[in-house]
């Protein structure tokens, strides 16, 4: 059950009425809210736009490193193929010498 | 939590810009820093207008974040070494000045000498009209410590209007 009031407190809830708000305040407040409104949406469009640069850029660098380990690999693949046509030809060279003394010796004895 | 409760921020500060000023310039005493109280406290509230659940959590959410960007105020402007105890005297000056003021202005001017936690107390009791368990739930402050503030703060002011207004002096 509430306390009763006596005169003094009833005196002091009519002395602290509610007092009317500046004219102003709210017009005050909208156009904060406006302004921070907009400063918010510049400030995640500024965000977007950086992580959208740091994708292309994590992506461009990612890319160049790929492909500079593919041309690495294309370019070994190729040295060892040259190789192996080397080996090949020399291999190539020495049967055919060795045929050739093979069938010297032969005429000889 | 999912609630059905839709706000319309501008009906909002139509609706509560009264209460939110009052209970800054009153725990304050200063119009231009209650209007930006009043200012900071619905910009939160925009930020936070996701969290309110309903017209009442409005109410009580601006009543408590005002009563805690005011002490917060208070206690910046102590660090600050603003001198509050001037602006009391200031206070009392104009007091002496207005005795003709209407009774409210002067029992205003005697609510800005309370130590500013029995005024808080004091404010919402009789402005907001709230019991001391709302009060306690609206400070966060145990019920014990509001009921105490609440008797202090009107003994003190009771006293205060006795020896100052001449309204009290007579019926005394």
């Amino acid at each position: 059950m509430p306390e009763p009031i006596d005169d003094f407190e009833r005196e002091l809830q009519q002395a602290f009425e509610r007092r009317p708000a500046p004219p102003s305040l709210k017009r005050k407040i909208m156009e904060r809210r406006r302004f921070q409104r907009a400063d918010r949406l510049h400030h995640r469009a500024v965000f977007w736009q950086r992580l959208a640069a740091s994708v292309l850029l994590a992506g461009a660098l990612g890319g160049a490193i790929t492909w500079r380990n593919a041309e690495q690999r294309r370019k070994g693949e190729a040295a060892r193929e040259q190789v192996f046509t080397a080996l090949r030809i020399a291999n190539h060279a020495l049967n055919e010498m060795n045929a050739q003394l093979a069938a010297r010796n032969r005429n000889t004895q | 939590m999912a609630h059905d409760w839709q706000p319309d921020f501008e009906q909002l500060v139509d609706e509560h810009q009264s209460m939110v000023f009052s209970l800054a310039v009153r725990m304050t005493g200063d119009r231009g820093l209650a209007e930006e109280i009043a200012q900071d406290v619905f910009m939160e509230m925009d930020r936070n207008l996701a969290k309110i659940e309903s017209a009442l959590h409005a109410c009580f959410w601006l009543r408590r974040v005002t009563m805690s960007r005011s002490a917060d105020a208070l206690r910046r402007r102590r660090v600050r070494g603003f001198d509050l105890w001037v602006e009391i005297e200031e206070d009392h000056g104009a007091l002496e000045e207005g005795r003709n003021s209407p009774l409210g202005a002067r029992l205003e001017n005697l609510l800005a000498t309370l130590p500013a936690p029995q005024r808080a107390v004091l404010v919402l009791r009789y402005q907001e009209d709230l019991t001391p368990e709302e009060i306690a739930a609206t400070l966060e402050a145990p019920l014990a410590t509001v009921k105490s503030h609440l008797q202090r703060g009107l003994k003190l002011l009771r006293a205060k209007a006795e020896s100052q207004l001449k309204e009290y002096i007579r019926r005394a």
